[in-house]
């Protein structure tokens, strides 16, 4: 008998312990846990953790359990997340019904346009706003010159919902179509033989059967609006909105002093939210997906014939795009190319391309644009390479420590960008060989990881799992050990997955603001959270040249994983 | 000599019993049919062996070499076993060509490129793939796809092959041809095989030996002909071929034969089981021993003509009565409507 045979514990069943594999859980959780618990840790104490006098206490919680501008803030988040699922929700499900079962006149082009609003940044698409309907944006200045008065007002709670809302209908799409897809039209088609008509089928068959997947993305977008920061700093602050995420953000100038000890309680609270929700998405992604094996062969059924209706539901689906992308995107160039812009001036006397030229000026600027490029590029192939190692150690391991990774993974789903690149500033500040990284891209390089982990992990999870486990037990069982099995079988046939994830992944890098937030410093500024810091200086005529090299970043992206094919979801 | 013994291997899934305690040897050059039903457990042998399931209990040795043993928490991970396996899905690999596939299991055991070059031509002809090296799978036949997954398997010479239902993948008139092929491939070789179906004429066409499972337990065991001839239970006898079923009462025992009461006659048949005088009783008979005549039968029903069947290389009827309903074949057309008896002859009449 060979010694080499290897033992087993009672635990672990194929074969051989796993201290790779659970050193890889183990440096998971700390990425994961070590934020978060630093954040737990501050928030009991009297002050901020570096300064010499402080204790342990409750008076942080104290303070601000006890600010009505809390309670003010909680209340404004509550009433955001819920309008804005209640726009989103109908919206997001009728247009995945128009876009996968009628004959809608330009359904097979229109996706990459409807999905747009996903990928670009909501801060540029809260300044394209201000600068198209805000109150001296074009819009409203021509408004006003042609009937006298503004007949909207973009800083009020009503708009905040209603922009939030449209610009999160395609959340909703996304899941909605991918869950109509998977539905054997032919459901469907033995409901008309029976004699109902096309409302009647998507009420009474199709709508039951994709519920699954409207309730997931219904706790999505509620979510999304718990964490919403961008959208509400920029056309709730003028008028003095402030949701969870601003109250914490002002909370920083508020006070003369850093207030670590009531940001620490406030991203508690945020997280006490969130956390609930991520682990109720988790539930219904996985007892949810019922229906999903209604497959059949055949899926090509025949659209349903809208007859005259299409036109109508055509202009209702141009409408929403205007509204969303066209409305705030062409406010943003045009403001990119004038000099200035007010009441009584012409645009053909301020036109110019001097805004672009004054980027040049700043050196911060010119860093913030080749770090975006850097961490998208750089840092994003490095990430994809961080997350398929990770989802390699849960891969076909029957452990109870993949279900202690599947629950680190998600659990950054819960920190909003804002408070991961706030605890990631602390993490940086407190553990003593991390703090020469302070100051370099690795620090965003880090807590950007860290936050899109669970989104990362998604996208490559779904690639693993297109590889059928018997590609990798024939080259099991032909010689190759675990190792060389990844190299050799696995990791080539996920390589379009890898690739598409990456440039997904480089999309989202250059999208993300608020993570940057906090972490913004000389050698650290992205694009994204240079347009937050020149929005209190309140420099438009760089924040739209900047807004529209971001959205042309991520134009390039997106472009590309079409050309390539790239699933635009996990 | 055992190439393979798997000595009382017990295997549970969330509480579920798979493997109830299963042996087997595999004598040099030997085909061993592991036959059953999905749920029957014939996989998961095949897996435990190939090191793919770690069962609970048991022993497996290869030769002489322990792969396996649950007392003494000894399992072999898969790559250190030498077996070759051929998958339902013939796993081959998508992103490497067929002699990419084929050669990978020489590499992995160091062989030189000329050695390795000489080996997978060699089974590549052997095979019929040769002029196949450099095409991808999806450019390949189901047939060709088949027969490149046994290459792939063969061709670092495993002391034990094993199959699982690789011809379940193929439409039904090339699985006849292929089943025949693989037999002689698998003789001509001198390789011991485990073969894995559902699919009892497969099992005894290309196996020395059937191991019949149920429930994750050998129900029987034997040649193709003794297990197809002398089942064991009336499950055995159904799971083998087609029956026709009567239920009746035993009315007498006489030496190794018995006399039932049914559906108004009396039919005499084989005691199969162990029944006592009185017991209600099933009998069984082969549809294929079943006779047609319109004159009187000996041990025979007078039965209805109800419908008839053409398929081509023969007629199905079917005839019924009160209490009887029998499928029989014919390779000549029935002069019409009627009465016609239906002889079962008592050989061949098994009554468990």
């Amino acid at each position: 008998m060979p010694s080499s045979a290897g033992t087993w514990g009672s635990l672990a069943l194929p074969i051989a312990r796993h201290p790779v594999r659970i050193a890889g859980v183990a440096l998971v959780a700390i990425a994961v846990l070590a934020p978060i618990g630093l954040v737990l840790y501050q928030s009991l104490l009297s002050g901020p953790f570096f300064s010499p006098a402080v204790q342990f206490s409750g008076s942080a919680y104290g303070y601000v359990l006890n600010d009505p501008e809390f309670y003010y803030a909680l209340r404004t988040s509550a009433t955001i997340a819920v309008g804005m699922s209640a726009i989103a929700l109908p919206l997001g499900a009728l247009l995945a019904f128009l876009m996968t079962r009628t004959d809608l006149p330009g359904r097979f082009w229109m996706e990459p346009l409807l999905l747009s609003p996903v990928f670009l940044s909501p801060i540029v698409l809260a300044f394209g706003y201000v600068v198209s309907i805000g109150p001296v944006g074009f819009l409203s200045i021509w408004s006003k010159a042609a009937l006298g008065f503004v007949p909207w007002n973009l800083y009020s709670l009503e708009s905040l919902i209603i922009i939030s809302g449209l610009t999160h209908v395609p959340h909703v799409y996304l899941y909605t179509s991918a869950a109509l897809r998977s539905l054997n039209p032919e459901v469907e088609e033995a409901a008309r033989t029976m004699g109902a008509g096309v409302w009647r089928v998507a009420l009474t068959v199709s709508l039951p059967l994709v519920m699954p997947a409207l309730v997931f993305s219904g706790v999505l977008v509620f979510l999304l609006g718990i964490e919403m920061f961008g959208l509400a700093l920029i056309l709730g602050d003028q008028s003095g909105i402030t949701v969870l995420t601003t109250y914490l953000y002002k909370l920083t100038n508020l006070l003369g002093t850093p207030s670590y000890h009531l940001m620490a309680v406030i991203a508690i609270v945020i997280v006490a939210l969130t956390l609930p929700l991520v682990v109720l998405q988790r539930h219904l992604l996985r007892h949810g997906n019922l229906y999903a094996t209604v497959r059949g062969k055949g899926m090509s059924g025949r659209p349903l014939p809208l007859g005259a209706w299409r036109w109508v539901a055509l202009s209702l689906v141009l409408f929403w795009l205007f509204a969303t992308v066209v409305l705030p995107l062409s406010g943003l160039i045009l403001r990119s190319f004038v000099s200035t812009w007010g009441e009584g001036i012409s645009l053909w006397d301020v036109l110019t391309f001097g805004n672009y030229a004054e980027l040049a000026d700043y050196p911060n600027v010119v860093r913030g644009i080749t770090n975006t490029v850097l961490l998208g590029g750089g840092g994003g192939a490095v990430a994809v390479a961080v997350y398929a190692a990770v989802a390699l150690i849960g891969h076909r391991w029957p452990s109870r420590f993949v279900g202690v990774l599947d629950y680190l993974v998600m659990t950054p789903r819960a920190l909003p960008g804002i408070i991961a690149g706030l605890a990631f500033l602390w993490l940086f500040l407190f553990v003593p060989f991390l703090t020469p990284f302070r100051s370099t891209l690795a620090s965003l390089w880090l807590a950007y990881t860290v936050v899109w982990l669970a989104y990362g992990m998604r996208l490559i999870s779904s690639a693993l799992y297109q590889v059928g486990p018997e590609l990798e037990e024939a080259a099991r069982v032909a010689g190759a050990g675990q190792a060389r099995v990844y190299r050799d079988v696995t990791l080539p046939l996920v390589k379009y997955g890898l690739l598409g994830s990456w440039l997904l992944i480089f999309m989202t890098f250059c999208r993300e603001y608020s993570t940057g937030v906090y972490l913004l410093g000389p050698n650290t500024e992205v694009i994204g959270s240079l347009i937050i810091s020149l929005f209190g200086s309140g420099g438009l005529d760089l924040i739209s040249a900047l807004s529209v090299i971001n959205v042309l970043l991520i134009s390039v992206g997106l472009l590309l994983a079409l050309r390539l094919g790239v699933r635009l979801h996990a | 000599m055992r190439e393979l013994t798997v000595e009382g291997i017990r295997k549970s899934i969330g509480g579920v019993e798979i493997l109830k305690g299963v042996s087997l040897a595999l004598k040099a050059g030997e085909v061993v049919a592991l036959l059953g039903q999905s749920g029957s457990g014939k996989t998961t042998i095949l897996r435990s062996v190939a090191g793919l399931e770690t069962p609970d209990a048991g022993r497996i040795l290869l030769g002489d070499r322990v792969v396996f043993d649950g007392s003494q928490q000894i399992a072999l991970p898969p790559e250190k076993r030498g077996l070759g396996l051929v998958f339902q899905s013939y796993a081959l690999w998508p992103h490497k060509t067929v002699r990419e596939n084929v050669s990978y299991g020489l590499k992995l055991r160091k062989a030189g490129d000329e050695e390795t070059k000489k080996k997978v031509d060699e089974v590549l002809e052997r095979l019929g793939l040769g002029s196949m090296g450099e095409r991808y799978p999806h450019q390949l036949s189901g047939g060709q796809q088949q027969r490149v997954a046994l290459a792939r398997a063969l061709v670092y010479r495993p002391t034990v092959l094993l199959l699982d239902e690789p011809l379940s993948n193929l439409d039904a008139k090339l699985r006849e041809e292929a089943r025949a092929w693989i037999r002689e491939l698998i003789l001509r070789t001198r390789i011991s095989a485990l073969y894995v179906t559902h699919d009892q004429v497969e099992a005894m066409a290309v196996a020395d030996r059937i191991m019949l499972l149920r429930g994750g337990e050998v129900e029987q065991e034997g040649s193709p002909q003794s297990v197809y001839e002398a089942p064991n239970s009336a499950l055995v006898a159904d799971f083998m071929g087609s029956n026709n079923h009567l239920s009746g009462r035993l009315v007498s025992v006489d030496g190794d034969f018995g006399t039932i009461e049914v559906a108004g006659g009396r039919l005499i048949g084989r005691m199969m089981g162990r029944s006592s005088i009185g017991d209600r009783i099933t009998a069984l008979i082969r549809i294929e021993r079943v006779g047609i005549d319109r004159t009187r039968s000996e041990n025979g029903l007078l039965l209805n003509l109800e419908t008839a069947l053409y398929l081509g290389e023969r007629w199905e009827y079917v005839l019924a009565g009160p209490d009887a309903r029998l499928r029989a074949w014919s390779t000549t057309p029935l002069a019409g409507q009627g009465q016609y008896w239906v002889d079962l002859p008592q050989d061949q009449l098994w009554l468990f």
